[in-house]
């Protein structure tokens, strides 16, 4: 085998460092793709951050990196498990170093289409914000990464894999920042769309019997303003308020937090009230969606409700506890036992096998010390 | 001979009530026509649309102006809808027994252009489920509260006689 010459050796290594910047190029410019059912709207996407593969395969790549914690011991998906429809399945969350979160992870799905974020955050509404929590916060620590960034930046710049995914959803010189970190994160999340549940397919696209009798009944239940009502808090297509492409931002969190009255709302859990400070707010926290919700237990902000029995057992009786901010929604059902098991064969209608398995959203990494 | 007898003593109740019989919205009350309308009676009646956008999902419903359904009934329209029938109003009913009333001016298109729809399609699809058989679409209205699904009843109810 002949020895290249310098030269040669040269023009090599440039051919080869053009097609990679090409291939960079083409991967960032890769127009995103909202592969949704008909009719569903596409979600918003920020105009400093729009949606490219390349980024979205970045993101996936640092949802799943558990050295994106104080420890090697926690990545985002730690607290958000695909196969739990992206909770953990705890009652309360747990950071990197064991310290608990007051309250329970939320599912990511359809994250995209959240009006406000978190459990009781009215003015938070930017995904790629709202990354910079888990990773900096300190209180609770979750990842605890403050203080710790630029170590983690310069893991990140070492890192083959990253060399090759960063240049190509951020084509810019400044490629390895942490503001590019929480688009590309929030990229990934907000690609999480769901929509292909059982019920989807009976609603929606004409499959009469992707649903089973009892969950038809629990439909018209759940839909019922005299009987259940649950849509009244978990309406639409989402069971839950939407922002979409082109809407308005929601005002002042109107018709978004409820209190429920499931429990005593003491510090710090006095849901948006730690935001705004009126004693009205007390105990209001966001109705999320319920897509996946069979798959989501324990439930509400705490993971007081361990099933979705006492669920159902505590919005028939118009919520447990009396409490001055109680929604007036709520009132005491009449519901036989048949009723309750309808309703909850309803809710397991909703749920997106798919989604789970799905490797679009599945963890990358072959190598166990970054999952 | 008694073994027959008592057949056909028992198939009478049978043949007399009516069987899988097609689901209908009554328009009863001060109405010169009491009528039980069917699927069937409401494509036979001039049709119109009414599309509609919520949470981002537009859907495109079919089916009858209220105003129509009021006149087939025999109901106060235009200029005799004046003086003390203008203090009547229909009360709509669903199947589980949620109520909201209209005024007769409001769905009257000689007193203002509203688009309240008694609709029996979405999207080109019989309705069904939640949404019931038939429902009204107010199409005007801002919240959806009186877009009443499962629709069951229509009620003119004539406050001053």
């Amino acid at each position: 085998m002949p020895k290249q010459s310098a030269p040669g050796l040269m023009s090599t290594v440039c051919r080869a460092a053009c097609v990679a910047v090409a291939v960079a190029l083409a991967l960032s410019a890769a127009e995103w793709e909202w592969t949704l059912p008909p009719g569903f709207p596409r979600p918003p996407v920020p105009a400093d951050n729009p949606m490219s593969k390349a980024k979205v395969e970045l993101g996936r790549h640092l949802f799943y990196d558990r050295r994106m914690s104080i420890n090697g011991k926690q990545s985002c998906a730690s607290c958000h498990r695909q196969e739990l429809a992206f909770t953990d399945g705890r009652a309360r969350a747990e950071g990197a170093t064991g310290q608990t979160h007051p309250r329970s992870s939320m599912s990511l799905v359809n994250v995209a289409y959240a009006p406000a974020l978190t459990w009781a955050n009215p003015v938070l509404d930017s995904l790629e914000e709202q990354a910079l929590v888990p990773m900096l916060g300190d209180n609770p620590v979750e990842l605890g990464l403050n203080g710790r960034e630029q170590a983690f930046l310069d893991v990140v710049k070492r890192d083959p894999v990253y060399q090759r995914l960063f240049p190509a959803a951020f084509p810019d010189e400044n490629r390895f920042t942490l503001q590019n970190i929480t688009r590309a994160v929030a990229a990934f999340e907000r690609s999480i769309v769901s929509m292909r549940s059982p019920y989807d397919r009976y609603r929606w696209a004409g499959e009469l019997r992707a649903i089973s009798d009892a969950a038809k009944r629990g439909e018209i239940l759940f839909f019922s303003s005299e009987r259940a009502a649950c849509f009244r808090c978990h309406g639409g297509w989402n069971f839950s308020a939407v922002r979409f492409e082109g809407s308005r931002p929601a005002v002042d969190g109107d018709g978004l937090f409820f209190n429920t009255g499931v429990s005593e709302y003491e510090p710090p859990n006095r849901g948006i009230y730690e935001h705004t400070g009126r004693t009205e707010d007390i105990g209001k926290f966001r109705a999320p969606t319920l897509r996946n919700i069979a798959l989501t237990a324990p439930y509400m902000h705490d993971g007081s409700l361990r099933t979705l029995e006492e669920v159902i057992d505590h919005y028939a009786v118009g919520g447990k506890m009396d409490h001055a901010n109680k929604s007036k929604i709520l009132r005491k059902l009449q519901l036989t036992e048949s009723d309750k098991e309808d309703l909850i064969e309803f809710l397991r209608s909703l749920t997106d096998e798919d989604l789970l398995r799905d490797p679009r959203w599945s963890d990358p990494w072959q190598d166990p010390k970054r999952r | 001979m008694f073994h027959r007898l008592w057949l056909l003593l028992c198939l009478i109740p049978v043949v007399l009530l009516p069987q899988g019989s097609a689901p209908a919205v009554q328009v009863i009350g001060a109405v010169q026509h009491p009528l039980q309308l069917t699927a069937d009676d409401l494509a036979t009646m001039p049709r119109a649309t009414v599309k509609t956008t919520s949470n981002g999902m537009e859907t495109i419903y079919e089916g009858v102006w209220m105003y129509e359904v009021l006149k087939r009934a025999g109901v106060p329209q235009g200029t005799a809808l004046r003086g003390k029938a203008l203090a009547s109003y229909v009360l709509a009913e669903a199947q589980d027994g949620y109520e909201v009333v209209f005024s007769l001016a409001e769905l009257d298109p000689s007193f203002i252009d509203n688009e309240v729809l008694l609709a029996d399609t979405a999207n080109g699809k019989p309705l069904f489920g939640e949404q019931g058989r038939f429902r009204l679409v107010a199409g005007r209205d801002k919240p959806g509260a009186r877009s009443v699904r499962m629709l069951a009843k229509l009620e003119v109810v004539q406050l001053r006689k």
